[in-house]
């Protein structure tokens, strides 16, 4: 039997529209097989489908091992071998680790729960999997990596013949993601196919054996990686040739426009940081996740209170106790995480634009409702937000879409300084270039962008400088003509003494 | 098609205020004197001192919050303003200070939820423990009788056929709506609900918008504290048991989110209304109290499934 999962001629339809339009997926076993398309292109719906979340549309069928697969839930997908690791992560942060490892099958003796048979065996996954935590710890006191790995142990625990992970590396430091692929070896030595979910070429390249390519909700083609470029893939996923895929346009670049000094945290997650950036220039600011990057651009934004240091806004000192203050001067900041800090998700596209620059959409010191409506639509058009109506619930929008409502409602305000925390985490190819493009004319209109980003191609792609962080502490500053890989890195890891 | 297409996203849209509809339609059929117009006016004036707090519950549950203690505020503010309205003083100082007690005892919510980051659930039960022994140890236990003619008058009279009560409502519901859709701080109180991390990095003063939603749900309680004791003409320290609950209900059925964020004023109107008519189409069958309880019950917990399943079917 050449393939453990075959999905052939699966359609799905929601109202109104066709998420999936016959596609097909066959996974060997032992290989690590990515699925890659756009935000939209039915990659995730495809993967609810075999986790039983979805129905999918009669006809077409599913075949796992050989024999005909169907669940109506994840409990049945998991009880048949298929896991998944969620993008979002999902553990039950206050119970320990063993019961997140049995959580829904819990081991049992004379009808109750065999806490001591859980432990045990919890402990002897865990040491397997040569993670060092204690299986009475709570998942609280846990790193995220450490998190996803009790995930996969649990996958792991229930036998998982396929596991999905999706956007396995999105939260997780470089160091781990190494950790992470050893784990992922072991796992396809021993048989274990893994559908792999990530918008990182990179990753594709190193870990992944062959790649199925998915574009609205039609299935593309599957080929070796071997036998691919990046280049191809990328013509594959969105349709038309991408000759750069970090568009840099040119700036004049003027006179000091921003500067932080000496920024120390009251809680010392950063400690003395300073920077400065210039109009007409991106600064980009480097570092491993956990570095102090977004510790670093919360506190000057208000967020978190600091310690010590002073802010500069247009050569005026700013005194900064919340984010209005700073707003005020023309700063704006796109937080890390939409979600959380960024979307009120329940509100309307037009709710969300109107969030920070309410002023600008009264009459008489009354909201417009149609100035409202006419400001988002300018936006939708400028930044190329794909979205119903102004009056879509922004939690079903895809996260690229998000992305840009999030820098549509602070573009609104108009302001001079626009710094940017993972913009392009988690959404595709086609929407990250048009966020390049945007930061791009931003700087030719004589603005200033300051851009923290995990991943470094982006930053080389399209900064002017890179600042780099580590542990809290400013490690040092790449000029582009500098720039390399190597030299950021080094940067980025520099023990401190 | 686009057409039919329309009025189902319309139908799932408006659905409370279909099953509303529905329901005078049945009550009607089944007692002809339903709809006359005394009995109108009746269930406007049933409805109106919880639609009030329903008004100022809607405030603090789209912000994200959640108030226990307007019951207890009502009684409170129902004492002070049955001991200030015996004849003493020109009505407006037992109004007044109706008033500025129960907007107290909001911003001691407000303040307790927003800067001491107590849940609201636990800051208003505090609160609402408290205010009723307060409203016992302020009025010794005992109700507090002769409110004068004039203090009676306020809620008996009525102004062109409709009861003062209905118009005191009136009043609140188009401040209130207009406050919400229309002001620059209707639109933040939405914001923070929706996403409060999200609203304070958007540059909106969290606290502040917070104190004042609890501060306006206690006004609009002290306010109705006045109305009922003028309505029931005396003070009572035991009344007003549950109030918060019905406001609450009158909320959620008309569509408002637990989880803040979300809720259209009329649909607060249309909850209001459609509990108020429930009361009161029991009432004229027939239906001992008892029973009303458990079909108020049932029907709460049906008309939103209804509008739950509604929903989801459009998405």
């Amino acid at each position: 039997m050449e393939y453990v999962l075959e999905m052939k001629d699966i359609s799905k339809t929601f109202p109104g529209v066709v998420a999936l339009d016959h596609v097909q997926l066959q996974v060997r076993p032992g290989e690590v097989h990515a699925l890659m398309g756009e935000n939209g292109a039915g990659k995730s719906t495809l993967m609810k489908i075999l986790m039983g979340i979805y129905t999918k549309d009669p006809g077409g069928e599913i075949l796992f091992d050989g024999k005909p697969y169907n669940a109506s839930n994840p409990k049945e997908a998991m009880d048949m071998g298929v896991a998944m690791i969620h993008q979002e992560l999902n553990p039950i942060l206050d119970m320990t680790v063993y019961e997140n490892i049995f959580v829904g099958r819990e081991l049992r003796k004379n009808g109750l729960v065999d806490k001591k048979a859980e432990i045990e065996e919890a402990q002897k996954l865990i040491e397997e999997c040569g993670l060092h935590v204690s299986p009475r710890e709570t998942l609280r006191n846990l790193t995220v990596a450490q998190c996803q790995l009790i995930e996969i142990i649990k996958a792991i625990s229930i036998n998982a013949k396929v596991i999905i992970m999706d956007e396995p590396t999105a939260a997780i430091t470089e160091r781990e993601v190494e950790l992470l692929f050893e784990h992922i070896h072991r796992l396809t030595k021993k048989g274990v196919a893994i559908i792999y979910i990530s918008h990182r070429m990179a990753e594709i390249f190193s870990i992944c054996d062959r790649v199925s390519v998915y574009r609205d909700g039609r299935y593309i083609g599957t080929d070796d990686t071997a036998n691919l470029s990046e280049a191809q893939l990328i013509k594959m996923m969105v349709g038309r040739e991408i000759s750069d895929v970090y568009p840099k346009l040119e700036a004049d670049i003027g006179e000091v426009i921003f500067e932080a000094k000496n920024i120390v945290r009251a809680d010392n997650t950063v400690k003395g940081v300073s920077l400065a950036v210039r109009r007409g220039e991106i600064l980009g600011i480097g570092g491993l996740v956990g570095a102090g990057r977004s510790e670093l651009v919360e506190g000057i934004f208000g967020i978190h209170p600091l310690s010590s240091g002073e802010i500069f806004v247009k050569g005026k000192k700013v005194k900064v106790s919340s984010p209005q203050d700073i707003i005020k001067e023309g700063v704006a900041l796109i937080t890390e995480d939409r979600k959380v800090t960024g979307l009120n998700l329940s509100g309307t596209v037009n709710d969300n634009i109107a969030m920070v620059a309410i002023k600008k959409l009264l009459t008489n010191g009354l909201y417009n409702k149609n100035k409202a409506y006419k400001a988002s639509q300018e936006y939708i058009e400028k930044l190329n937000i794909k979205t119903p109506s102004v009056n879509q619930i922004v939690g079903n929008l895809s996260g690229g879409n998000q992305q840009k409502i999030v820098i549509a409602k602070w573009l609104l305000n108009e302001p001079d300084i626009i710094i940017l925390d993972e913009p392009t985490r988690g959404i595709d190819v086609g929407a990250k270039r048009d966020i390049y493009l945007l930061l791009g004319k931003l700087v030719q209109q004589g603005k200033a962008v300051i851009m923290i980003s995990s991943e470094i191609p982006e930053l080389m792609g399209i900064c002017d400088r890179i600042a780099v962080m580590c542990e809290g502490n400013y490690s040092g500053e790449v000029k582009r003509e500098e720039f390399s890989q190597e030299r950021i890195m080094t940067l980025a890891s520099a023990i401190t003494v | 098609m686009k057409e039919t297409k329309r009025i189902n996203t319309l139908i799932s849209e408006y659905f409370i205020f279909v099953i509303f509809i529905a329901l005078v339609i049945v009550l009607t059929c089944l007692k002809p004197s339903f709809i006359t117009p005394g009995n109108l006016v009746n269930i406007l004036k049933q409805a109106s001192i919880n639609g009030i707090l329903a008004f100022g519950m809607m405030f603090v549950i789209v912000a994200g919050g959640f108030d226990m203690s307007v019951g207890s505020t009502v009684a409170f503010t129902g004492i002070l303003a049955a001991m200030l309205g015996q004849g003493d003083y020109p009505l407006i100082v037992p109004l007044i200070v109706a008033m500025l007690a129960g907007l107290a005892v909001g911003v001691v919510n407000g303040v307790g939820v927003a800067v001491g980051n107590l849940p609201p659930f636990i800051m208003t039960l505090g609160t609402m423990t408290a205010v009723r022994g307060l409203a016992l140890v302020v009025s010794k236990g005992k109700p507090v009788i002769g409110i004068s003619a004039e203090y009676k008058a306020v809620a008996a009279s009525s102004f062109c056929g409709i009861p003062m009560l209905a118009v005191f409502l009136v009043i609140i519901i188009a401040i209130c709506s207009f406050v919400l859709s229309k002001t620059v701080y209707g639109r933040r109180v939405y914001a923070c609900g929706g996403n409060l991390l999200a609203a304070r990095v958007s540059g909106i003063n969290t606290t502040k918008i917070r104190i004042s939603t609890f501060a306006i749900a206690g006004l609009l309680a002290g306010l109705s504290g006045f109305l009922m004791t003028s309505r029931v003409t005396i003070g009572q320290p035991t009344a007003a048991e549950s109030y918060e609950m019905d406001a609450i209900t009158a909320c959620v059925v008309g569509g408002v989110s637990m989880s803040g964020g979300v809720g259209k004023p009329w649909g607060v109107v249309v909850g209001c209304l459609l509990i108020t008519v429930i009361a009161n189409g029991l009432d004229i069958m027939g239906v001992s109290s008892h029973w009303q309880r458990i079909v108020k019950g049932v029907i709460i917990v049906l008309a939103v499934l209804i509008d739950i399943k509604g929903k989801s079917k459009k998405n």
